[in-house]
């Protein structure tokens, strides 16, 4: 698709080194939050450059495989263990998928765009691509994107039961990157191109297709982690404008979802 | 580019399919009942619940019994595969699907987890698989074969207007020619008790914008449109003219007393048609019945049309507040409001709001000249979406 | 009273997650919702709970709870009334 935008910055949570309270000021917001929300949230303020910095995007986009899986299993677990009575809301109300982006656009009252895609291990390049669009359409300028998951022993647990995690890849994490439509000062690489293929192909293959002669570094990601969690593509999406800030000029990140999905994107290096 | 309706499905509390939903709101007979009578819980609170078990859902979908899948899956299938051949969609498109779904395959979780707990060892798999939102849209595409693009999202209760304004903007962009775009629901414990822990679940027929509101009742099911560019559909029932986003930015669950974020999507909905407000000829508001979503939607439609607010009336009275699927039942409504020139009654409706508040359109009426039709639908998050449906 | 006034504060803490507050560091007397600990409409709910979870009393609505919940010692005081 011909859609660009430029990568202004990237941040991944373990990258967040700021004191939650520095970040999130308002004690009311964060006593509630879950883990995965704090990191979630956490991430996409330091990716924007403090609390201040959520001023300046004009869409918030999230992507999220089981969303806040913890808040979800106790409002669960107490709606079971006491037959429906006497419920606290709080965890209801924050295992909702959106509830990481509203809280975002709620620290500085900021009314933008806010959609969550939850489209298993996609959704990251779903939010990527309504960024794109967004700025192809002149609707935003500068778009906060970002994937969080979080894990829990009993779905850990689930997942082992059927099969999953023989490697025990850690997916639990946030990725936030912010994007701008016109290139700034900061920014460290151009997504230049976006795919979906709705067949696999061979990495030599998506090489001569997607390289354009350049001295291009390919990136796929592993087939054991193909399924439910955005934050591994959003990973791999982080490591690729890694490369391209230590001084690569072209990297293809080719993102097998498996069956009928897969995912091209270009990153290029600024100016080339 | 112009982007059409080119075919509508839904199924409702009202009843299976777009003419049963119709025939009911003109009879004035409501979806909700006293309690539930499928789903598995204690809870004796008023719901519009489906009349249909998952065994029988299975059945008259032609799917097998053991394939098992999520109440919300199969409520969805219901709802595209009749809005796909209503459409009927010229050969060689490339068809894609946005699908909302707030809830996605909990209905089976929770039997589940019921066994889990007590022993970590039990409860069966095929209970958990369809337990992320986007297991329920393949099996959506699968059954309804849809090959293209696909991708599902959850904003709470404006879940199906946004996947809608985005089945749209991929088509603009090229990513699809067609896009079967809106959302699926069903009851689940989990809500139920949710919505009841947040007190906001009136134990009476729920009374959306009157004095007396108490607050909302549950219900679900599925409504879906197929969206085409101009040229591809022989006989549209609308244009989607307009969409926006905004966030109210305000509280978790509470909508701002003066319904900031309700006023920009609207506002910004209508910008996108090109559209003065005075050229909307009905609201299909959110009006879930709740005190605080009603006086934060009348505030900001008061700001946005002064004293003249268009015709407008919520439909939840009938089909209970579907959550993630409402923007996909209500634009299906919608779209038939314009094209038929519908305006659906707002039943339960006595007393405006203060004495003073906006009253809504009380009886059903056909034929009437609605050239635009705004849908509000706004969910926790302080996410608020509107689209604008034209002739 | 003293005590109860004491064991109302734990149960805030604990069941509104008010992690970084100690009992000591309310005042009994001050307003619960807005200025002063700065609670919300999720918490009113939340305290409704604690009354039916710790004294048995039920309240039907956050309207009608709104004198009620002004502060600790009001609290207090429409437990020590009402407690079964």
């Amino acid at each position: 698709m011909d859609m660009e935008c430029f990568v202004e910055n990237i941040v991944t949570d373990k990258q967040v080194t700021s004191d939650i309270k520095e970040l999130i000021p308002d004690a009311g917001l964060r006593r509630r939050m879950s883990r995965i929300l704090k990191s979630a949230v956490m991430t996409a303020i330091e990716c924007a450059g403090g609390t201040d910095g959520i001023d300046g995007i004009d869409a918030i986009i999230t992507a999220t495989g089981l969303g806040c899986l913890s808040d979800s299993e106790r409002f669960l677990r107490n709606m079971i263990a006491d037959s429906e009575q006497l419920l606290n809301p709080a965890p209801f109300i924050q295992s909702t998928f959106n509830t990481a982006g509203g809280q975002i656009a709620m620290l500085r009252h900021n009314h933008c765009y806010n959609v969550t895609y939850v489209n298993r291990d996609c959704g990251f390049e779903d939010a990527l691509l309504d960024a794109l669009m967004r700025m192809a359409d002149s609707q935003s300028r500068r778009v906060l994107v970002g994937a969080f998951d979080e894990q829990t022993p009993s779905q850990y647990r689930i997942m082992e039961r059927m099969g999953f995690w023989r490697h025990g890849t850690c997916r639990e994490g946030s990725v936030f990157t912010t994007l701008t439509a016109m290139p700034t000062d900061s920014a460290i690489a151009e997504l230049s191109c976006m795919d979906f293929l709705s067949g696999p192909i061979t990495e030599e293959n998506c090489m001569k297709s997607y390289s354009g002669g350049d001295d291009a570094v390919l990136l796929t990601n592993d087939m054991e982690d193909v399924g439910l969690f955005p934050v591994v593509p959003a990973r791999l999406f982080a490591e690729g404008v890694r490369k391209i800030a230590e001084g690569a000029e072209r990297v293809i990140i080719y993102d097998r979802h498996g069956g009928d999905r897969q995912t091209v994107m270009v990153l290029k290096c600024i100016g080339h | 580019m112009k982007i059409v309706v080119g075919g509508v499905g839904l199924v409702s509390a009202l009843g299976s399919g777009v003419d049963a939903n119709i025939a009911a709101m003109r009879e004035g007979r409501s979806g909700i009942a006293p309690s539930p009578s499928i789903l598995r819980t204690g809870n004796k609170i008023p719901v519009g619940e489906v009349a249909l078990t998952n065994d029988e859902l299975h059945r008259r979908l032609n799917i097998p019994i053991d394939c098992h899948l999520s109440r919300t899956a199969l409520l969805g299938i219901s709802a595209v595969r009749e809005a796909m051949n209503d459409a009927r969609i010229p050969q060689g498109l490339r068809v894609g699907i946005v699908s909302a779904t707030s809830v996605g395959g909990m209905d089976l979780t929770e039997n589940f987890f019921r066994e889990f707990i007590a022993d970590e060892s039990r409860g069966r798999l095929r209970d958990v698989r369809m337990h992320d939102c986007g297991a329920g849209t393949d099996a959506i595409a699968r059954y309804c074969g849809i090959e293209g693009y696909r991708t599902t999202i959850s904003t709470a209760c404006s879940s199906a207007a946004n996947a809608i304004m985005t089945g749209a903007r991929l088509i603009r962009h090229g990513v699809a020619d067609c896009v079967v775009a809106g959302g699926t629901d069903a009851l689940s414990a989990f809500t139920l008790n949710g919505f009841k822990s947040l007190m906001i679940l009136d134990e009476k027929p729920c009374r959306p914008f009157d004095e007396s509101r108490a607050g909302l009742n549950l219900g679900e099911g599925a409504g879906y449109v197929v969206l085409l560019r101009g040229e591809d559909a022989a006989d549209p029932y609308c244009t989607l003219a307009g969409y926006a986003n905004r966030n109210d930015a305000y509280h978790q669950t509470a909508s701002s007393a003066d319904g900031e974020g309700a006023y920009l999507a609207m506002s910004d909905a209508l910008a996108v048609a090109g559209i003065e407000p005075s050229q909307v000829g009905y609201i299909n508001v959110h009006g879930t019945g709740t005190p605080n979503n009603d006086a934060s939607e009348g505030a900001a439609m008061q700001r946005l049309f002064g004293s003249h607010i268009p015709p407008f009336s919520s439909t939840k009275g009938f089909t209970g507040h579907t959550l993630a699927a409402a923007g996909g039942i209500e634009a299906v409504f919608s779209s038939l409001a314009v094209k038929y020139g519908l305006l659906y009654p707002n039943i339960n409706f006595k007393k405006p709001i203060d004495g003073r508040g906006p009253v809504p359109v009380c009886e059903f009426a056909e034929g009437k000249d609605i050239k635009y039709v705004l849908s509000n639908s706004f969910g926790f998050g302080g996410n608020c979406s509107s689209l604008v449906f034209a002739k | 009273m003293e005590q109860l006034i004491q064991e109302l504060k734990e149960h805030l803490i604990e069941e509104l997650n008010l992690e970084e507050i100690a009992p000591e560091d309310i005042d009994a007397e001050a307003p619960l919702f807005g200025d002063g600990l700065g609670l919300d409409s999720i918490d009113a709910l939340e305290i409704i709970l604690i009354l039916e979870k710790f004294y048995g009393i039920k309240l039907k609505n956050s309207a009608e709870a709104k004198p009620i919940f002004y502060s600790v010692k009001t609290l207090a005081e429409y437990i020590m009334q009402n407690r079964k």
